[in-house]
């Protein structure tokens, strides 16, 4: 779950750490009454769900209160990536000596947290093999967090040096314990400013927290669901599986993520995929009755593709989901199962009666190449 | 020989009596898997398939020889149920959960290095040396002995890799299931150089996928190190940027995880790549008669 700039920052602040003064903004009013109370010229920042540091461009200043509600204006009518904003940072223009930048990952290949700074964005990198000089960086330890050491070790790396390093490193620790509190996969300062009174102030920040973490945030469980754009696959999440729209006319389901990923691969080599959707494991039948209905929402499909493994999941159960709903919805697509697993001659016994084409052969070539014949028919 | 698991492997089931431990605790004796007791917390003196359950890892080594670990249990009891059987002293681990919070699992792998264990997983089907041990989730009937050693991301890729080989009258040595997650206990270069040690194995084939970049290390190992041949298959071609295809770790951010690095770096390593799962067969057929 990827957080807004200005939730993050309130996340940071619990830690301690420097924020630049401001407030979220809903309409130019309110903007022209932030930049009066902070008194000082302002940036204005539209708030978007997006990974990293937006481009600088989406960033505006304002020097009076009067500009600042101009600004807003024309931020909050602007579709950003076809989105409209609803909300915009307004905070307090900082005197900048140094800009650098701080982000906290997993490092896949070493398996723990990866701290690194640089005076260069870090948006590309995430593991410590592959870092370019220019970026200082220290592993955490799991157990013990980022030792207080390690983060100076990072300053000096950055060839900080006496009260401005230690400030620095403070700065670092922080970020790392907001990394560690809320089970964050990325945690950054994009960017940090240092002051000309030199003090550290995280201008720009972003958190992702988890998903697989959110049931010990019951505060940003609810609210996670609300930041899945797509309707489609914000309805997988809630019925417990995961749906990604690609655009297409043919639909899939999949009972595990890398056959679901094999599948839609293959169907773009004939035609176009109008969905990913894989189930993991546990299937009942309401589960694939509910995929179902899902998945037909899709206007305009052609075709549904079911490709379906009894391996942890009782693909019988499924497939009874699946007849009732081509029964009470009266889907009329052409419809192709490939089924393989235990309990593979009770499903696809169902499947048939209910009007599906099985494949019983494994490999899915074959049973795409069915599904694309039956549509040419 | 085979790696990690075979006829002397004896399992514990953690979460055994759970709606998925009790079907799977069924589906792997049948298999003929040597499960000689499980572990619920509470629930210790009943049975379950004629298993005997007890309260905690410790009770049940007790009285039951155990060398393996298998868990079944919620993703936010998974930590606290690895150490216990780490702590235990059992060496493997295999843990079959999918949405354990990566930090949970960050600390779990770290704790069974320190400990010399090794961990399978999380979000893996598990562990099969057909014929001689099953572990975990997979439809037992797809796989059969052979010198064929797979190493798969995913579960549902891994039966339909072993399911075309089966069919085709192409054995498995073992299957490993490295897990979906963006932190596996056991990474493909490790076991990929268990294949290698392996004198049952002739070649190994890959299920790869977006994401991550245990393709590119791998690619690198078996560049400098590997002497058996090696296929690959990789999935997730057509995910758009920053969408999570199921598995946590199968995500592309920009150009990290990319299809084209991978591709790339399997090229470089002399690695042929199976366009679809149908080709995988013949790639297969090419290497064994070469290897």
């Amino acid at each position: 779950m990827i957080l807004y700039e200005y939730e993050a920052k309130r996340l940071f602040r619990e830690q301690g750490i420097s924020t630049p003064q401001g407030e979220v903004i809903r309409t130019p009013n309110e903007a022209e009454e932030t930049v009066r109370k902070i008194g000082k010229p302002a940036v204005l920042k539209p708030q978007v769900l997006a990974s990293g540091w937006r481009k600088a461009g989406d960033i505006q200043l304002a020097g009076t209160p009067e500009e600042a509600a101009r600004v807003a204006e024309g931020i909050l009518k602007k579709p950003i990536d076809g989105r409209s904003v609803e909300e915009v940072l307004v905070e307090e223009r900082l005197s900048v000596q140094k800009e650098l930048y701080v982000c906290i990952k997993v490092d896949g290949a070493a398996g723990v947290p990866l701290v690194m700074a640089s005076f260069e964005e870090l948006s590309d990198f995430d593991e410590a093999a592959e870092l370019p000089e220019r970026v200082a960086y220290q592993h955490a330890d799991v157990f013990r967090g980022l030792q207080a050491y390690r983060a100076r070790k990072i300053a000096k790396g950055l060839d900080f040096s006496g009260d401005e390093a230690v400030k620095l490193a403070d700065q670092i620790y922080r970020l790392y314990r907001v990394y560690a509190k809320w089970n964050a996969l990325v945690a950054d300062f994009s960017p940090l400013f240092m002051t000309q009174e030199g003090n550290f102030i995280a201008a720009g920040g972003f958190l992702e927290i988890d998903d697989s973490a959110l049931f010990r945030f019951p505060q940003f469980r609810e609210l996670s669901l609300s930041r899945i754009l797509d309707p489609l696959a914000r309805e997988g999440r809630t019925i417990g599986v995961s749906y990604v729209g690609l655009g297409g006319d043919i639909g899939v389901i999949c009972t595990g993520a890398g056959i679901g990923m094999a599948t839609v691969d293959l169907i773009s080599k004939y035609g176009r995929p109008a969905n990913f959707l894989e189930t993991g494991g546990g299937i009942t039948e309401k589960q694939l009755a509910d995929v179902m209905r899902l998945v037909l929402k899709k206007p305009g499909l052609r075709g549904l593709f079911l490709n379906m493994y009894g391996g942890i999941n009782p693909i019988h159960e499924g497939a009874k989901g699946v007849v009732k709903v081509i029964r009470e919805d009266q889907v009329s697509i052409p419809i192709v199962a490939k089924a393989i697993g235990n309990f593979q001659e009770e499903t696809w016994k169902i499947l048939e009666e209910g009007g599906v084409t099985v494949i019983k052969t494994i490999p899915t070539d074959g049973a795409v190449e069915e599904l694309f014949k039956r549509l040419k028919k | 020989m085979s790696i990690l698991v075979d006829e002397k492997t004896r399992v514990l089931v953690q979460g055994i009596t759970g709606r998925i431990g009790a079907i799977q605790t069924m589906h792997m004796l049948k298999a003929g898997t040597k499960i000689t007791a499980g572990v619920t917390p509470g629930r210790g003196g009943t049975r379950v398939e004629g298993v005997p359950v007890y309260d905690s890892v410790e009770e049940a080594m007790a009285e039951n020889e155990i060398n393996t670990s298998v868990l079944f249990v919620p993703a936010p009891v998974a930590e606290d149920s690895c150490v216990e059987a780490m702590d235990a002293g059992l060496k493997l681990i295999i843990l079959i959960t999918e949405h354990i919070p990566t930090h949970d699992t960050m600390r779990i792998r770290a704790h069974a290095r320190s400990q010399g264990a090794v961990l399978i997983g999380p979000t893996t089907p598990g562990v099969i040396t057909p014929g001689k041990c099953k572990i975990g989730i997979m439809p037992t009937h797809l796989f059969t002995p052979g010198p064929v050693g797979i190493i798969s991301r995913s579960g549902t890729m891994s039966y339909e890799i072993a399911g075309m080989l089966s069919t085709e009258g192409i054995g498995q040595s073992t299957m490993v299931g490295m897990g979906g997650d963006p932190i596996v206990g056991t990474s493909l270069v490790e076991l990929l150089e268990l294949f290698q040690k392996d004198t049952e194995t002739r070649m190994v084939v890959i299920h790869g996928e977006i994401g991550g970049t245990q393709e590119e290390r791998g690619a690198a190992f078996i560049r400098q190190k590997m002497t058996k041949p090696v296929i690959a298959f990789l999935t997730g071609k057509v995910a758009p940027e920053g969408a999570r295809m199921g598995h946590a770790g199968a995500v592309v951010i920009g150009k990290r995880g990319s299809m084209e690095n991978k591709v790339k770096a399997f090229r470089e390593a002399g690695v042929p790549i199976a366009e679809s799962p149908g080709e995988i067969i013949g790639l297969v057929r090419k290497a064994l008669k070469g290897s």
